[in-house]
């Protein structure tokens, strides 16, 4: 069940001066059962890419292939409902959709609204709420009463109980602190381990991307730039450079010790990698 | 959204555009008793060319006062309909199963529908060419006199500035939150009347909420950089009435002269 995009072209406001191309004609592939990035400065296309993934943007040119669905320019698709349940997409600050009187019932909406029954849905909602970290004391609270990291869960639990194929967040971690946007990383890769679905992050965290993320997808000016494993992006420090991206930490401190007169491979992307080639090296000068 | 043209500002750079507001809104109001001055089709036809040659000098196309001018249309038609039929004077025209047209009833909704597009398209000229900024202090200032009768000019201008500035952020947010319900499957097309009010519930509480947040904080960051409603504060921009906004005023107030001719004497 892949997700292809074929010279995939986004403008706004077409035919008015306001005219914006948005995407100028995207081909690209995500890998299935992985985690994928997207990164990219602001106004690079990514939320309009992430947009056409559930079908909420339609592309203006190319073509868009999800799941078993074949989505063009030229003709206007028809049930992207089906298309939706499919494909979970979380936007930026998602606890602004938030509604209900309560917690639970909250969660539930998008499970009925896909067709769920009643006692279904509920089931589900509370099997995600639980997966995000909510216990059953909140389930009967009115969401608008949570604080904003717990209602950042709700939401994406509004998600998880949709049951989809393919998750999508635009930017989860945008304001929490570091601590609850580590546990919420955590949970997309529990997610993604757990049940072998593909997901799909919007991110500007090289941190998070280095630490949860398989593949990275890196777009500029609406055109995809370079996709490539995460593990072989940030080997190449020119290409960051290039991309005004400052690289995680573990790569800026091998860089420094590097330019100290340490020899470690470009390869060493973890904490615990870069420890044991620093002890080495120590005791073999030592 | 983007092709909504009602008063909506056009960044351009043309004699109008540069005209003081307040000059501007007193145009317009003058312009507005001149339409209300029954003077038939030749004072129309006169107020037309005036109006028209503004919209020229504003370098709005026609294509723009005609979008400005396509959301009032319904309206239009409905007041013509109810007119046509009301009206019940002149030589009667047709009389139809009990449905009676006569002849004054033609001329006046006539006359009613060009009162209306040449109201649109003056204001449309005011708000096109004049920042809603720049509009809001206008209007403070034309308000000014009112003070002493105790009306709170400067709060006015300032809530009518902060509505306006924040009806493209409440469109934006608006799509936002559809987009955002869309992918939890709510669908404003279709579905049972039950799933509908539902749907527009799941767009009306969220949009609520954020709009009462993003008043507080407005109101604290304002209370912040020290904005207490009654004190005195200078402005950083200045308005000054030139030549030309003179000429502006003139302009129409002899329109308007004219117009009280031709009813009074000449018709």
């Amino acid at each position: 069940m892949p997700i292809t995009l074929e010279n995939l072209q986004h403008v706004y406001a077409a035919n008015t001066p306001f005219s914006y191309a948005a995407l100028n004609g995207v081909d690209l592939k995500i890998t299935e059962g992985k985690i994928t990035a997207i990164i990219g400065a602001t106004g690079s296309g990514k939320s309009t890419l992430v947009q056409h993934l559930n079908a909420l943007l339609l592309p203006t040119g190319g073509k868009l292939t999800i799941l078993d669905r074949t989505i063009t320019a030229e003709e206007k698709p028809q049930h992207l409902k089906s298309l939706r349940k499919q494909v979970g997409l979380v936007f930026q600050f998602p606890e602004y959709q938030l509604f209900e009187e309560t917690v639970l019932k909250d969660v539930a909406f998008g499970p009925k609204n896909f067709g769920a029954t009643e006692q279904e849905a509920n089931h589900r909602a509370q099997e995600a709420l639980k997966r995000v970290g909510l216990d059953a004391s909140y389930f009967e609270k009115s969401p608008l009463d949570l604080s904003g990291g717990q209602k950042r869960r709700v939401a994406i639990a509004g998600i998880l109980a949709m049951e989809p194929e393919v998750l999508v967040l635009d930017e989860p971690t945008a304001g929490l602190d570091p601590q609850g946007a580590q546990q919420m990383m955590a949970l997309f890769c529990r997610f993604n381990r757990e049940q072998k679905k593909t997901v799909l992050i919007v991110t500007h965290d090289m941190e998070h991307v280095l630490n949860y993320c398989d593949e990275v997808v890196v777009m500029k000016d609406g055109k995809l730039f370079t996709h490539q494993k995460v593990t072989d992006f940030f080997q190449e420090l020119s290409l960051l450079k290039e991309l005004n991206i400052l690289p995680p930490a573990v790569v800026r401190m091998r860089e420094m010790l590097n330019e100290k007169g340490f020899h470690i491979p470009s390869s060493t992307l973890t904490l615990s990698a870069l420890a044991k080639e620093i002890r080495n090296e120590v005791k073999h000068h030592g | 959204m983007d092709s909504f043209a009602l008063g909506r500002y056009v960044p351009l750079n043309s004699v109008i555009h540069r005209l003081d507001p307040r000059a501007k809104i007193g145009a317009m109001l003058i312009m507005l008793i001149c339409i209300f001055v029954p003077t038939g089709f030749v004072g129309y036809g006169i107020l037309f060319a005036a109006i028209l040659s503004v919209v020229l000098m504003a370098k709005l196309s026609l294509n723009f006062v005609w979008k400005a001018m396509k959301p009032m249309l319904f309206m239009l038609v409905f007041l013509m309909i109810i007119n046509i039929l009301v009206l019940k004077t002149g030589v009667l025209l047709v009389d139809l199963f009990g449905l009676t047209i006569y002849s004054d009833a033609i001329f006046q909704t006539l006359f009613i529908a060009i009162r209306l597009m040449l109201m649109i398209m003056i204001t449309t000229v005011l708000t096109a060419t004049t920042k809603p900024l720049d509009l809001t202090l206008g209007i403070e200032d034309l308000l000014q006199p009112l003070t002493a009768f105790k009306v709170p000019s400067h709060e006015i201008a300032m809530m009518i500035s902060i509505a306006l500035r924040f009806i493209p952020t409440l469109i934006e947010e608006t799509q936002r939150i559809m987009k955002a319900q869309a992918s939890r499957g709510v669908d404003l097309k279709e579905g049972k009347m039950k799933e509908k009010i539902m749907a527009i519930l799941s767009l009306i509480v969220p949009l609520f909420v954020s709009a009462f947040q993003r008043a507080e904080d407005l109101a604290n960051a304002m209370e912040a950089r020290g904005y207490a409603p009654g004190a005195k504060r200078t402005r950083y921009k200045q308005l000054k009435m030139r030549p030309a906004d003179a000429v502006l005023l003139m302009g129409a107030s002899a329109l308007c002269g004219l117009m009280f001719v031709l009813w009074l004497w000449v018709l």
